[in-house]
């Protein structure tokens, strides 16, 4: 490998007549008057003068290739490999042409490939293309994972990407970024089991009911499986976790509303006039209602009529209350208004959000577990907002409260993991789970509150937050706007900007503050994996395989069976499973496994025999 | 400016009808008839096929393929103020790492042996400058099939061609093919000749008074792997000696001819093939293996120039050699 061509301080390009070149490869230039110089190739191509345009801009075509191979000569023989090194550190002068180029030791390249001892980071994945440079590596960095590609599992060969999670302590935050099916979730669960196996308190907002831990990843050797079950916690909103609504603020209470559907000015005006300190639900929202039943009569004579004509004492002081409520609060509070509180507290009542509270959640934290808290996009914005909000605040009052040198409950530093992270803070409009991720977003490094937000759309997701995130794992994008918005937010070059429509899934780049540089590398394999990536075609097949195995079973000591006979067989089934069938549905049935060659049907002149095989 | 437009917009108009009028004929000759007329006057108009592996594997074993090719390059100005420098390539299909080049100048300014001809006519000199590219082509010709032994050996350009410019050399080559049976073959990218134009001028009936190019009249007229095999009297008026075919070799429309040694009439199908075989089907007809060999053999002008600044004294270069346009660009 030689420096050829026309050079500058940044970049030279290299040439070989038998080694083709890899991106993100690393190699050093030994430059007789600068010294070793290291780089990167960023660009690889090969060139053949005879092929594809031979000499006169026309396609040699393969069988004249291959012919001319049978005749002796190898036209791909003549084929030169070029590679473009970008230098990390700008030469002083431009390099030498001509000078030789080697591929470095570990020793070399380890301060810019590895900042983190293996067993306090995220053993991520590998920095794609450094196997060369991973032979004479330390043995702490060797087998710590293995990598899945093409359907196959592969012990890893490469340098492994440790993630320096003390470096968020600086550079706090991180950004997952990547279409649909470029390994973003897959990559997300990585970073969660890295997380659990460092016992650091995590909050998972989980839309799609898929970051569970229990399940061993097919393609894993049994005796690489690890127990994640006591390290982490599935709570779904509504049915093990909620709000308490005595501890409800004013302003928790309008941002839940609100999440669940936006409120106007008036509505917030009816909670600021109704919602009294220490309320139940029961107590508001039987104000608001008898105020509503009040205002529906439409006049204090009318209200008054209802007194008089009551027909039970309960019934009189029923109205006589609604009476004193429209007087005080009708002028205040439309009616309108009041019915869409009371519609939206319903819905939020029916979700179950009132039934529970945010214990189990707090308790797991101190525990150092990673706690999944799952439910539809909606109710997990109204959740959230009211969660994170508490937790965050519970966790500065402990800090400010040291600094102040005075007492307060400890809670622990936490993460915020969450994907679809454009849902939760939208670009261009307000919403309540928004301004508590902004808030983490610019204050949280103080406190030691960290965010890991994942989005199929970063051109979609606030830009105050975006612009706060200092890591980016940025995976195949295909979106040219969400291309630019990654070039805006990112170091990446325009060389790796071209390459992202084209990244295989589980292919990263990684854009670290703390690196300075942008780091090619592709997600270990899971030791996990998610409760349905069952195929839906596979689903289905399954299910009706057990219903087979199922009528399987119930008909299997009836063989045969007669065709004359059905309704006696039905009246047994019926007395022995409980499950009855028409005469028509058991023929169909049966006629189906026959069909399967599951049983075999013989026939008779008068019917035909059902019969084991 | 615009009237200058104008003026060569009608010049344009007017080629473009002498042109059409001059070739309606051709244009209007039905094809079929012009093929029965080549079956009959010129020769068998024929199919053939690509060689096959084994041909191919065969030829491997038997020395491969020898392409030779040459190369000339100018430099000076008006004359005698010039130099031409040649260069001859052969290159074997097998032995890759051993080209042979052969190199020769030319220029007015040096008499050799005392050869050049008194009086300064422009053809004369000119021949001087096609023997010397020529015999060029043909020593790397000579120690290619003496050191590189090949099956056969494929030039660029018509063998005749080395007949009429270097005789004596050509001989010597034409002899040692033939003894060594080494297949001896030209390729011609641009046909000159007239062999058709020519019949069907001196066919009375057809009352054609113009005698057109080979290649105005066959151009689209075969089909992708044809050729025809010329008789061997329509051919002896050009020159004795040789043997030649055109052959539609890719899919353009145009056609190439091929020459071969009256004494290896024998393998002229089986040449037409291995070109056939050795030619980019969408390419212009040209061999790869030509196409190759040229490209190496070719020397930029630019390079040239830097050989004769580094080795001429500069007083020498600057005075015999740097026309006045060139010192412009200096
Ligand atoms: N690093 C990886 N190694 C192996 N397979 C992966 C990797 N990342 C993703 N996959 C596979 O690709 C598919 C899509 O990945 P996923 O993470 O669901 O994409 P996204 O969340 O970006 O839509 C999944 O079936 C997953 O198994
Ligand atoms: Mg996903």
């Amino acid at each position: 490998m030689k420096v050829v061509g026309i050079t500058t301080q940044q970049e030279v390009y290299v040439g070989s007549k038998d080694r083709n070149f890899r991106i993100n490869e690393f190699l050093i230039i030994s430059d007789p008057y600068q010294g070793d110089l290291m780089g990167e190739i960023v660009e690889a191509k090969t060139y053949n003068k005879y092929i594809p345009l031979s000499i006169h801009g026309e396609l040699a075509d393969s069988s004249v290739i291959e012919s001319l191979k049978a005749l002796g000569y190898n036209i791909e023989e003549d084929t030169i490999y070029i590679g473009k090194i970008r230098l990390l550190n700008e030469a002083l002068y431009p390099v030498e042409t001509g000078c030789d180029v080697r591929i470095p030791t570990f020793d070399e390249v380890k301060d810019i490939m590895i900042n983190s001892p293996a067993d306090e980071g995220l053993i991520l994945g590998v920095i794609k293309n450094t196997d060369q440079m991973a032979k004479d590596m330390d043995e702490e960095y060797k087998n710590l994972l293995y990598t899945f590609e093409e359907g196959e599992l592969k012990k890893q060969r490469d340098i492994p990407y440790i993630f320096n999670i003390r470096s968020m302590h600086q550079y706090p935050h991180i950004g997952v970024f990547g279409g649909s099916g470029s390994g973003k979730s897959f990559g997300l669960r990585v970073v969660l089991e890295e997380l659990m196996k460092l016992n650091i308190p995590t909050i998972v907002l989980d839309p799609h009911f898929e970051m569970d831990f229990s399940q061993r990843g097919d393609y894993m050797p049994k005796e690489e499986e690890i127990d994640y079950r006591d390290k982490f916690k599935c709570l779904q909103v509504g049915f093990h976790v909620g709000v308490r609504f005595e501890d409800l603020s004013p302003q928790d209470l309008k941002n839940l509303l609100d999440a669940s559907s936006p409120l106007t000015d008036a509505m917030n005006n009816v909670v600021d006039i109704l919602f009294k300190r220490n309320d139940s639900y029961n107590s508001f929202y039987n104000r608001l209602k008898m105020l509503a039943e009040a205002q529906e009569e439409g006049s204090l004579d009318r209200i008054q009529l209802r007194i008089d004509s009551a027909d039970s004492n309960l019934e009189r002081e029923g109205w006589l209350k609604r009476k004193e409520l429209f007087l005080t609060y009708d002028k205040t509070c439309p009616y309108n208004s009041v019915r869409g509180i009371i519609w939206r507290l319903n819905r939020l009542y029916n979700e179950g959000i009132f039934s529970k509270d945010i214990r189990e959640i707090e308790d797991g934290l101190n525990m150092g577990k990673l706690i999944v808290i799952q439910g539809n996009t909606r109710i997990l914005q109204v959740f959230s907002t009211y969660l994170l909000n508490n937790l965050y605040h519970r966790r500065r009052d402990y800090k400010d409260a040291l600094y102040k040198k005075t007492t307060a409950e400890y809670f622990p530093p936490f993460i915020v993991v969450t994907d679809e992270a454009h849902n939760f803070a939208p670009k261009g409009y307000d919403s309540p789970s928004k301004s508590i991720l902004k808030e983490i977003s610019q204050e949280g490094r103080k406190y030691g509150t960290f965010l890991i937000l994942a989005t199929q759309r970063p051109t979609l997701l606030d830009e105050t937050i975006t612009a706060q995130l200092n890591t980016k794992f940025i995976f195949r994008t295909v979106r040219a706007s969400d291309i630019q918005t990654i070039q805006e937010e990112t170091d990446i070059t325009v060389e790796e900007a071209r390459r992202l429509p084209y990244l295989r899934t589980g292919d990263v780049f990684i854009s670290e503050a703390l690196m300075g540089r942008t780091i090619f590398a592709r997600i270990r394999a899971a030791h996990t994996t998610s409760p349905h990536t069952e195929n839906p075609f596979d689903e289905l097949k399954n299910i009706s395989k057990a219903e087979d195995e199922k009528f399987m079973q119930i008909i299997k000591n009836k063989l045969p069976i007669n065709g004359d006979d059905f309704i006696n067989v039905i009246k047994e089934i019926e007395r022995d499973t409980g499950i009855t069938y028409t005469v028509n549905i058991f023929e169909d049935k049966l006629e189906d496994l026959v069909t399967k060659g599951l049983i075999k049907k013989e026939k008779t002149p008068f019917f035909n025999i059902y019969k084991e095989i | 400016m615009y009237t200058i437009a104008n003026e060569l917009k009608d010049k344009i108009v007017y080629l473009n009808k002498v042109l059409s009028e001059k070739y309606s004929q051709v244009l209007s000759l039905d094809e079929m008839f012009l093929r029965e007329f080549i079956e009959e006057n010129v020769g068998p108009i024929r199919k053939v096929n690509k060689l096959t592996e084994e041909e191919l594997a065969y030829y491997y074993q038997k020395g491969g393929i020898l392409g030779v090719d040459g190369s000339r390059n100018r430099v000076g100005g008006a004359y005698p103020h010039f130099v031409e420098i040649y260069q001859g390539l052969a290159k074997s299909t097998i032995y890759k790492d051993k080209p042979i080049y052969k190199a020769d100048f030319y220029s007015p300014l040096y008499d050799e042996k005392g050869e050049f001809p008194i009086e300064d006519s422009i053809e004369e000199e000119e021949s001087i400058r096609n023997r010397k590219l020529s015999t060029i082509e043909i020593e790397a010709a000579l120690e290619g099939i003496r050191q590189l032994k090949p099956y056969a050996v494929i030039m660029d350009g018509s063998l005749i061609r080395y007949d009429i410019e270097s005789f004596t050399r050509w001989m010597e080559l034409r002899r040692e093919c033939e003894e060594k049976d080494i297949i001896l073959v030209g390729v011609i990218k641009d046909i000159k000749t007239s062999i058709i134009g020519e019949l069907l001028k001196e066919d009375k009936e057809l009352n054609i008074e113009e005698c057109f190019h080979d290649r105005e009249l066959l151009y689209g007229m075969l089909e992708y792997g044809e050729m025809i095999s010329i008789h061997g009297e329509v051919t002896k008026k050009a020159k004795e000696g040789f043997s030649s075919l055109f052959m539609r070799s890719s899919k353009a429309p145009t056609v190439i001819g091929m020459d071969l040694l009256d004494s290896q009439k024998k393998y002229l199908e089986e040449m037409a093939r291995l070109v056939l075989t050795l030619t980019p089907e969408d390419g212009r007809g040209v061999p790869l293996w030509i196409d190759i060999v040229d490209s190496e053999v070719k020397i930029s002008d630019k390079m040239i120039r830097g050989l004769l600044e580094s080795y001429l004294d500069r007083q020498i270069l600057e005075m015999l050699f740097i026309s006045e346009r060139d010192k412009r660009t200096l």
